[in-house]
């Protein structure tokens, strides 16, 4: 027995050797013939070499992009950087889901990365912890829209914006086709497409997707039709909402139509289970027409059917007599730490990716609007932010009108509704209480 | 007698247990060799060659640097923990004062504490202290969490060896110290393995701790390395299945090569204490 | 006790100095657990104690300032109608995956104390989960419940037309982690029992076996009294991981829908990350170490009470 269990362990120990071996030769390959992997392998000689004059100076960067290939981008204006700086050290770390988590974490102990993204939270979140920027040549470029979302009330600039969020929703061009539907303008002709959809597909596309794993799919609708519902109407509801005297009972039919989509059947079956992770291969597969939120997970879908055709719209409107609008805010971002060691060598970076040439890189990779003005790019959705340039883009909801803390109580209390554990009046009423306790800390 | 047919049907059943114990393994098996655009059941074997995956989940999760980083983490912490904690026992097993009591009872009371109610206090004196992405730092908290758990075998295990041998040295003239290292120490080898399979399990696995202190790309632990796959955003579960694999192998062939002084030692330390 | 008995048989006659007879009475031994105990202090005692403190706050889990709400937490805690649940999974999780573990892991170690020659391949395939990671296996877990093109349903839209949701019924996914939980660690139960059984002496069997005892009663009258210490380890440590259940959670449904399958861990995780309310996650720790601790020290003196008297 023990002679078989020995031969059994040297067998896996041989294939583990041996699946060490073959594997490292395409990614040895690949380091050599690669232009741009400086930053990505660890402990360059070349870059290291101190024989450059002064002291080496390592500037550590945090990142919220997730995609390889946008990583890679990054990391190749770096060392873009780097060749014209040869003392300055471009270290890149991509964190990915536990990018959050790191960062709270690091914010306490007060050990920030020297330039980090803020992907939204600019001024609520790392505002304390960021330098002023206002003094940078590029902070004239910053788009109007941009602009005020990364500016303090005195006038401090927090971080320059590489890539804005225009958050509409995302629609599987071919299904529309499919059933004859133009993209809809308020929410009325939505719920028609998703009938239509629904039953001459006879359920086998689910009209939207959400997660409840990933339940900020669910906070995202919340988030985005509560701008359609309580701030875009002429007759709003921003000011009660920033003063504290808003009347949550109003909060009811947004809840009331979240829950009306599951009713009707128009949410994959699974919405409370289903992961994000497993929606790109569904749409690309056809069966979903709608999500939430803009197109970043186009390339997930491209890989397991390049054919499909993606568009992109704003969200419909909510209330009679409204237009469609986007929600808007920072996507990726570059901040500096007030407190880092080497911040006039973090500012230069910050300056480097500003440049307009890299600007349209990143814009081109992540599909995204820049943060800055005039920057050329060219991608599948250049057309629609160009169709759409002139819809009104209001900032996120949850950033500007609900205290922190908020949106995961909204995404939470969301999946709850979808799961039947709560009523909409009870949500509104959890969505008061919160806000109440919150506001008053 | 049945003994004949009996020993047919328990082997039968075993075999059945065999088979449902594997069926996860059979499914991470055919997910991590099927390509991405293929979407058959999970069920059905690929039937054809495809290991991109593999090569894949090697390159982009830089496994090469996290196998190593676990190597190094985990023989050092390993090291530390058999050497702190067996000779942490012996004193607790032979003088059982009623301080020696309570310090026993703080130790394994460790096991209790929820690991992220300490988080960012320990974050905290790591930055302070230097010890932020440094194998040192991470080592010395996976030696102190893994402690409790090895204190508590090696002070069950040593109860168990007769005081007549340390008494009878006594008279020989060695001294306490002398002693532990010439007769217990040669004595600890099967819980030895015990310790060293759940802890070397325990550090080679870990994520909670991994992820907050070695943040660098270059030091990436190998779970941690993996966990960027299949965080909410990205759907690799190919490169997932195939990593996983991957990083099985060291842990299930050191298993198999201390199996049997494994049980031998949780027989004599944990079942006897 | 030995000591003073040792002491009198070797110590020379009176005048010996304090140091002496403080390094005659061996504590100069302790010394040895020094280094271990100051790790403790420094990494374990230290940073909880101030997580203690941090539950008396308000403090958001990042910033610089924050509050002393005295025992505003805690008050907290008692109206809070999520934690009702949160605690009920959190007792299903250690106390249903503790019973199914020590049941299902003793009838396995009694099948592989038997002579078949598949014991071995048994033993390392059973205990093969532990050996991976928790998170990891989560996920493997995951391919099999879910919904679409999930493992399980294949198999069942074979005979029928619907797919089952198991993961998002509030009712079934509590118990379909406690089942993954077990799967994961029934290999520590089952080398325990495994342990226990081997150490038993052949002879008490045989004599048993003498007196015309049959199977059944020869393992209640012998067997069973003697597995009495597995059977302590194998409880408490399967108590204190289930009832701390974290990465199985995380992997399979993320504590959802809702809050319908969090546990303590998980619970404190979303406040701490997620809701931005660490003081509150806080204290969500205190009260799970308080639980676990009563839980796990009420099993321990039971059971160890049970040993002694078998």
């Amino acid at each position: 027995m023990r002679t078989t269990m020995n031969a059994i362990a040297a067998v896996l120990l041989i294939l583990s050797v041996a699946l060490a071996g073959c594997s490292q030769r395409p990614s040895g390959a690949d380091g050599s013939a690669g232009s741009q992997s400086p930053a990505s392998s660890p402990a360059n000689p070349e870059s290291v070499d101190a024989s450059s004059g002064g002291d080496q100076i390592r500037l550590t960067v945090y990142s919220t992009m997730n995609e390889t290939k946008n990583q890679e981008m990054m990391k190749s204006i770096a060392a873009d950087f780097m060749k014209e700086n040869p003392n300055i050290q471009v270290d890149f770390q991509f964190p990915g889901s536990e990018y959050e988590n790191i960062l709270k974490v690091k914010m306490a102990a007060n050990d920030l990365p020297d330039v980090f993204d803020t992907h939204g939270w600019a001024v609520i979140r790392y505002g304390q912890y960021l330098a002023d920027l206002r003094d940078e040549a590029w902070v004239s470029q910053l788009t109007d829209t941009i602009k005020p979302v990364v500016t303090g009330e005195d006038g401090k600039v927090h971080a320059l914006v590489l890539s804005e969020a225009k958050d509409g929703i995302t629609y599987n061009a071919d299904v529309l086709e499919k059933y004859g539907i133009q993209p809809p303008q308020t929410f009325e002709e939505l719920m028609n497409a998703a009938e239509k959809i629904k039953t001459e597909s006879k359920g086998e596309v689910s009209p939207f997707y959400m997660s409840g794993v990933d339940n900020y799919m669910i906070g995202q609708f919340l988030d985005q039709y509560a701008t359609s519902l309580l701030i875009s109407p002429e007759q709003n509801d921003a000011q009660s909402l920033l003063d504290g005297t808003f009347d949550w009972n109003k909060w009811t039919p947004l809840a009331k139509s979240l829950l009306e989509l599951k009713n009707k059947g128009y949410l994959n079956k699974d919405v409370l289970t289903a992961k994000f992770s497993d929606m790109p291969q569904r749409f690309a597969q056809g069966k979903v027409a709608f999500v939430i939120g803009g197109p970043s997970f186009a390339d997930d879908v491209y890989k397991v059917n390049p054919n499909v055709k993606i568009g992109y719209m704003p969200v419909t409107s909510m209330v009679a007599g409204d237009s469609p609008n986007f929600s808007g805010g920072e996507r990726y971002t570059m901040g500096a730490w007030k407190d880092g060691k080497h911040l006039a060598e973090a500012k230069k970076l910050i300056a480097f990716f500003a440049k307009p040439e890299n600007m349209s890189k990143i814009a081109n990779a992540t599909k995204l609007p820049a943060g800055l003005k005039n920057i050329e790019s060219s991608h599948e959705f250049s057309s629609y932010y160009e169709q759409y340039a002139n819809v009104r883009v209001f900032p996120y909801f949850d950033r500007v009108y609900l205290p922190n803390g908020m949106w995961d109580v909204m995404c939470k209390t969301g999946t709850a509704l979808l799961a039947g554990g709560v009523t909409p009046e009870q949500f509104s009423q959890k969505m008061k209480s919160e806000y109440e306790r919150l506001r008053n800390q | 007698m049945t003994g004949k047919s009996k020993t047919g049907w328990l082997t039968f059943l075993s075999v059945l247990i065999c088979l449902i114990h594997l069926l996860p393994f059979y499914i991470l098996i055919t997910t991590s060799f099927k390509a991405r655009d293929d979407l058959s059941s999970k069920w059905v074997l690929p039937g054809y060659l495809y290991l991109d995956n593999f090569v894949n989940a090697w390159r982009e999760a830089h496994l090469a640097a996290a196998f190593r980083n676990n190597l190094i983490v985990t023989a050092l912490s390993v090291l530390l923990i058999v050497l702190i904690g067996s000779v942490a026992a012996y004193p607790l097993a032979r003088r059982q004062t009623s301080w020696n009591k309570f310090v026993y009872a703080l130790f394994v009371s460790a096991l209790i504490v929820p690991p992220l109610t300490i988080l960012v206090p320990l974050y905290k004196y790591m930055v302070d202290i230097g010890g932020m992405n440094t194998y040192w730092g991470i080592v010395l908290l996976h030696v102190t969490f893994n402690l409790p758990m090895t204190i508590f075998l090696y002070t069950g295990f040593i109860g168990t060896i007769p005081r007549d041998l340390d008494e009878a040295s006594m008279i020989d003239g060695a001294g306490r110290l002398a002693l532990f290292y010439r007769i217990i120490l040669p004595l600890l080898k099967p819980i030895t393995a015990t310790v060293v399979i759940l802890t070397g399990v325990a550090v080679w696995n870990d994520y909670q701790f991994s992820v907050f202190f070695l943040q660098k790309l270059e030091l990436r632990t190998f779970t941690v390395a993996l966990s960027s796959f299949f965080g909410s955003y990205t759907n690799e579960i190919g490169w997932v299945a195939a990593g996983s694999l991957i990083g099985a192998l060291p842990m299930a062939a050191i298993y198999l090569f201390l199996q049997r002084y494994f049980i031998t030692g949780l027989s004599s330390g944990a079942v006897k204490g | 006790m030995a000591a003073p008995v040792r002491q009198a048989s070797t110590a020379p006659p009176a005048k010996a100095g304090y140091v002496k007879r403080l390094v005659r009475s061996g504590a100069p031994l302790n010394l040895l657990y020094a280094p271990a105990l100051l790790l403790f202090a420094v990494f374990i005692f230290y940073p909880f104690l101030k997580g203690i403190q941090i539950s008396f706050t308000n403090w958001n889990g990042y910033n610089q300032d924050f509050k002393w709400i005295g025992f505003g937490n805690y008050s907290r805690l008692l109206a809070d109608p999520d934690i009702k649940t949160v605690v009920k999974n959190t007792f299903i999780y250690g106390i249903g995956s503790t019973i199914l573990q020590n049941v299902v892991g003793l009838l396995y170690a009694l099948l592989l104390n038997t002579s078949i020659r598949t014991r071995g391949v048994v033993r390392t395939v059973v205990y093969l989960p532990v050996i991976i990671s928790a998170l990891i296996m989560g996920y493997i877990w995951y391919f099999f419940f879910q919904y679409d093109g999930g493992a399980i349903n294949d198999i069942l839209l074979l005979f029928q037309d619907q797919p089952a949701n198991l993961l998002g019924n509030p009712k079934a996914n509590v118990w379909v982690i406690t089942f993954v939980n077990t799967f994961q660690y029934l290999g520590i139960a089952m080398v325990l029992f495994l342990a226990g059984l081997q150490s038993i002496p052949k002879e008490y069997d045989e004599a048993a076996t003498i007196d015309g005892a049959g199977p059944v009663s020869r393992f209640f009258r012998v067997t069973w009294p003697l597995l009495a210490p597995s059977f302590t380890v194998s409880m408490v440590l399967n108590l204190i991981g289930g009832l701390k259940l974290f990465d199985v959670i995380a992997a399979m449904t993320n504590s959802g829908p809702g809050y319908a399958s969090a546990s303590l861990s998980t619970m404190m995780y979303l406040l701490y990350f997620g809701r931005e309310d660490a003081g509150y996650a806080a204290t969500i720790g205190v009260l799970m170490f308080v639980i676990i601790s009563v839980i796990s020290i009420a099993a321990l003196v039971m059971l160890r009470r049970r040993e002694v008297s078998a």
